[in-house]
């Protein structure tokens, strides 16, 4: 008998020793992932640890009205903390994309993790107070509750973070926590009220986690959190390309399949340098076209203009702009401009879109992505060309982000040359970016007479461009690409040069 | 975007295995798979030529006519021949012609069907770059529009209407490499006897005969007639590779995929003479650049077809089965079936042109089963598959043109390839099949008597080889099969009299087209028979 109580004793402590642990996991993850995803780390660690205690508190105090059936809500408390523990990084990964109440959700979460863990312990002593004394029961339940303590805070930066990332950790340690209501459930069967109801609900939610454990890849990928070395706060993979988030001290950056798209501590040279000399220059500014750019980062600027009447952004990929119009952390970047009433987003393939366009442009503004393949190369065909023409008036000015002059030369002339086959007066200019390097862009006009360093407009405020054009259209001797032929649909000599270009690097 | 350091760093899955999840990881993907291998099943249709009328031919079994019509210019056959016939006839200012047509609608081989994703060739499907002395043809390529004007005196190519880059790919020693001749994985031997082939096949193609003409050119009929390489004629591809002591294995299957994809046989049984027709008759001339590409469409060489047929509108009569042709008098009496009306016509015409291949003409003309007999049509078999996606090992991209080596067909198409769109929802492909063997009249029976189901087996057996789970990915599957798919030129055709006798005008009432009388089954045979006989008709 004094065996088998010994035994209950034991099992209960460990109990409390897992429960410590995991609790402090959830409360980690949590802070982690609010500091990932949200920024200001201090702020969010602090709130995090706050609300929690409190929540704690909250619990312990609802402890005293369970008076019947103790330990059949002691496991159903450590089935629902492991549940919800375990699936909070899940949830709080997928609803960051979709909501706008995301802060609250996640402090909801953190609140109720908190009140289920702190009514555990006082429960726990309940039902230990009959059969230890007191003092010893006090101390050795704190004991526990202590070492599980330390244990989580360390294992989770050294071990568990950079080893499973942070939404299998919870996930893991959410399954532990349902592996001790398992256990219990049969250990102590004997003790319990309808046991076999019990264990159904532990095993249920541990498979529930188990399988949400399997599947984790798909929602986040883990390897992709090696391959980037920063945060990954966001992925989604839309029919088109794999939208990677990422966060690091102050500064977020956005993959496209692993391509850098921007990194928002100095997106604003590559935007303004886009955006404001074709504004600048251009005679009319009412009606503005953006190929491309679902990002919204170029509209951001384009809407400093006034004069600017109406903006048609056409990107292929509705995923991209329908995130970059609804998500509270995309939306500050690019100013809510993509739900601006002048903008019109029409998720179009930009060259059949282009085919088929009635309407004339005053300004052309084309972000694709580099000619990285041989469909991405079409886009910048002397075909494709031909097709923006045909939407031009003699007046409109076109800029097209052109790559790297410097580290692919040959591809950026190609570009160029490709352009002035079609648009006559053709110039290029390039800026530096710090996380690109030396980028540039192709500018060009019908009218032979565009002088594209004359200022027709100005806007203030801007941080880097500061409507000198000259500054930026000399090219040194290593930016320089001779003999270069023009991309067309059946040669696509375009792709070639890009992938000797940077593949070499 | 804008790359920066990240490029080229491809994304490797790592699973993270567990003790428990290990083994529940494991039994997943096969519980999967079970599932999804039982749900596959997909679409299959047959069709092909309408052989069941065409037969009708042998037994002749027809309703009296009730019909009569009258008309100065009659063409039989609206395939290529005799579009091309009835465009010279109204370049003439010629009105007054008909065009029977025995199928449901004109272009022979090279009609296309269209599903929901694309169009698809159901023949021929790309026309290369022409020889820019083909003054006929390139003036048909402008009205066309696909040329588009003139720089420096060369053509230029409307961009959109050229194969797109990447053009041809190899499924070579498991993984794809770029054209369809290897240049990874094999040995110095082979690849300086492929330098030494092409060396030969370029000297052959600037060789001029004592009349000055080219040796071999396109039309046939425009190359040197002085007999000096008449030998070529007498052997095989084969036999004139052993001769110049070739013995790669890698040249002979590509020579040997050559020939097939242009005469349907391989070299075993193709005259040199032809074989090196395929290689030396472009001479690459109709850019600065003397670029190889060629022409094409979604929908093949129904493209050119359809500008053919501009040019007869309203003047075509298709589901008309031509079974009788009588001289009488001054006029032809030709009767036909209508097979839409169930009922039977009686044409008079002053001229008709026979544009119908010559096993045909051995039913509707007397005693010329002797001249035919020498004419050899090798079957082709075409399967449209739509595809969910097409995954390979991403060695090199996606072509227009896909070969896998040592494959019992002659590879894919890619139909989408040239849409300037970014990503198709579903791909579309066309594989190709011609019966290379010694036995053509068996190879047309086991084509029309065999199950589809055998041919799902070939087609997705040899598609396999590069695309392992092809199976799971096919929606579709859309079999033409063509009894007589091309003429095939097999040694002393060319340099016989048969095409001769064949071609000979009848009284100067009955004339011949068509691409078998060339003796080489390409767009640019067919198109100049259909001018010529109609400028031996206005002679």
């Amino acid at each position: 008998m004094a065996k088998n109580f010994l035994k209950f004793e034991y099992l209960l402590l460990f109990a409390v020793f897992i429960i410590a642990t995991c609790g402090l996991i959830y409360e980690l993850v949590a802070g982690t992932l609010a500091s990932y995803l949200l920024g200001d780390s201090v702020k969010q660690f602090s709130f995090i640890i706050g609300v929690y205690l409190f929540s704690m508190g909250i619990g312990s105090f609802f402890a005293k009205f369970v008076k019947k059936n103790q330990l059949n809500t002691f496991v159903e408390i450590e089935i629902l903390v492991g549940l919800i523990g375990g699936l909070s990084s899940v949830i709080l990964f997928i609803l960051f994309e979709k909501v706008d109440y995301f802060q609250f959700i996640l402090y909801l979460l953190v609140f109720v993790t908190g009140c289920l863990v702190g009514l555990e312990i006082p429960l726990l002593m309940n039902i230990l107070k009959e059969k230890v004394k007191f003092s010893d029961l006090v101390s050795n339940v704190f004991t526990f509750d202590y070492i599980g303590a330390l244990l989580a805070s360390v294992l989770f930066p050294l071990v568990l973070v950079p080893k499973f990332g942070v939404m299998k950790t919870s996930l893991f340690f959410g399954m532990i926590n349902i592996s001790v209501a398992i256990a219990l459930c049969f250990l102590l069967s004997k003790d319990l009220k309808r046991p076999i109801l019990l264990k159904f609900k532990a095993i249920f939610a541990f498979l529930v986690l188990i399988f949400t454990f399997l599947f984790s890849d798909q929602i986040l990928s883990y390897s992709e959190q090696k391959l980037y070395g920063e945060n990954i706060i966001f992925t989604k993979a839309t029919p088109y390309q794999r939208i990677v988030l990422t966060h690091t001290k102050n500064d977020y950056k956005l993959y496209l399949n692993n391509n850098l798209q921007f990194s928002s501590a100095d997106e604003y040279r590559y935007h303004e340098a886009l955006v404001h000399p074709v504004m600048a220059t251009a005679k009319n500014i009412e009606n503005i076209l953006v190929l491309g750019g679902g990002d919204g980062l170029a509209v951001r600027e384009i809407l400093k203009y006034k004069d600017v009447k109406n903006i048609t952004l056409v990107d292929l990929d509705e995923g991209m702009t329908s995130l970059f119009a609804s998500n509270t952390i995309l939306k500050k970047f690019n100013h809510n401009s993509l739900t601006d009433s002048k903008v019109k987003v029409f998720n179009k393939d930009a060259f059949l879109w282009a085919k088929e366009e009635k309407n004339k442009y005053d300004v052309i503004i084309i972000d694709f992505p580099d000619p990285s393949n041989y469909s991405l190369g079409k886009l910048y065909s002397l075909n494709f060309y031909k097709s923006l023409k045909k939407i031009a008036t003699p007046e409109t000015v076109v800029v097209i982000q052109t790559t790297s002059p410097y580290f692919a030369p040959k591809s950026f002339w190609c570009i160029n040359n490709t352009v002035k086959e079609i648009f006559p007066n053709a110039d290029a200019y390039h800026v530096y970016v710090p996380s690109f390097g030396e980028w540039g862009y192709t500018i060009a006009s019908n009218n032979s007479n565009t002088d594209f360093s004359k200022v027709s407009r100005k806007v203030g405020g801007l941080k880097y461009y500061d409507y000198q054009y000259k500054k930026l259209n000399f090219f040194p001797k290593d930016m320089i690409a001779k003999d270069i032929e023009i991309n067309r649909l059946d040669n696509q000599i375009l792709v070639r040069y890009f992938d000797e270009e940077w593949g070499k690097l | 975007m804008k790359n920066g350091e990240n490029y080229n760093v491809r994304t490797r899955r790592t699973f993270l295995k567990s003790i428990s999840a290990g083994i529940i990881l494991a039994s997943i993907p096969t519980f999967f798979n079970a599932c999804k291998e039982k749900v596959i099943t997909f679409a299959i249709r047959l069709s092909g030529t309408n052989h069941i009328l065409g037969h009708r031919l042998r037994t002749k079994d027809f309703p009296k006519i009730s019909k009569t019509i009258e008309i100065p210019y009659l063409i039989i056959g609206g395939g290529i021949s005799g579009l091309s016939a009835g465009r010279q006839f109204k370049k003439k200012g010629i009105e007054d012609f008909l065009i029977l047509e025995l199928e449901s609608s004109a272009g022979g081989n090279s009609r296309n069907g269209e599903n929901k994703y694309s169009k698809y060739p159901l023949g021929a499907h790309y026309l290369p770059l022409p020889n820019i002395h083909d003054k006929e043809l390139v003036q048909f390529l402008e009205e066309s529009q696909i040329i588009t004007g003139y720089q420096e005196g060369f053509p230029i190519f409307d961009e959109e209407q050229l194969t797109f880059m990447p053009q041809e790919r190899l499924f070579f020693k498991n993984t794809w490499q770029e054209s369809l001749v290897p240049k990874f994985g094999i040995t110095k031997t082979a690849e300086a006897e492929f330098n030494r082939f092409f060396e030969k096949m370029a000297d052959y193609r600037e060789k001029r005969g004592k009349d000055e003409k080219y040796i071999f050119d396109i039309p046939l009929a425009s190359s040197s007639q002085d007999g000096n390489f008449d030998f070529l004629d007498k052997i095989s591809m084969k036999e004139w590779l052993i001769h110049n002591k070739f013995i790669s294995e890698e040249l002979y299957q590509y020579v040997n995929y050559c020939c097939r994809d242009d005469f349907g046989l391989g070299i075993d049984f193709i005259s040199s003479w032809a074989g090196i027709h395929y290689f030396a008759s472009r001479k690459h001339n109709a850019t600065k650049e003397k670029t190889e590409n060629v022409l094409t469409w979604p929908e093949g060489n129904a493209r050119l077809m359809n500008h053919l047929k501009e040019y007869s509108k309203d003047k075509i009569f298709t589901n008309h089965l031509v079974y009788e042709t009588k001289l009488e008098g001054e006029n032809v009496i030709v009767k036909a079936y209508d097979d839409f009306k169930k009922e039977s016509v009686s044409i008079r015409a002053k001229k008709v042109i026979f544009a119908t291949p010559q096993f045909i003409n051995s039913y509707l003309l007397p005693d010329r089963l002797n001249i035919t007999k020498d004419f050899h049509y090798a079957p082709w078999l075409l399967a449209t598959m739509t595809v969910i996606d097409l995954d390979d090992n991403n060695s090199y991209p996606l072509c227009w043109d896909n070969v896998i080596y040592g494959a019992k067909g002659l590879g894919y198409i890619y139909n989408q390839h040239e849409s300037l769109g970014q990503i198709q929802e579903k791909k579309v492909i066309t594989y190709y099949y011609s019966f290379s063997t010694n036995d053509l009249k068996r190879s047309r029976k086991e084509l029309l008597t065999k199950p589809e189901d055998y041919w799902k087996e070939l087609i997705i057996n040899d598609l396999k080889i590069a695309h392992p789970d092809i199976e799971n990915v096919i929606q579709e599957i859309d079999i033409q099969r063509i009894g007589h798919g091309m003429i095939s030129p097999v040694p002393g055709f060319l340099s016989g009299n048969s095409r001769a006798e064949a071609s000979r005008a009848i009284e100067n009432k009955i004339f011949f087209a068509h691409s078998d009388l060339s003796g080489i089954s390409i767009f640019e045979e067919a198109f100049h028979q259909g001018i010529n006989a109609v400028n031996k008709i206005l002679e």
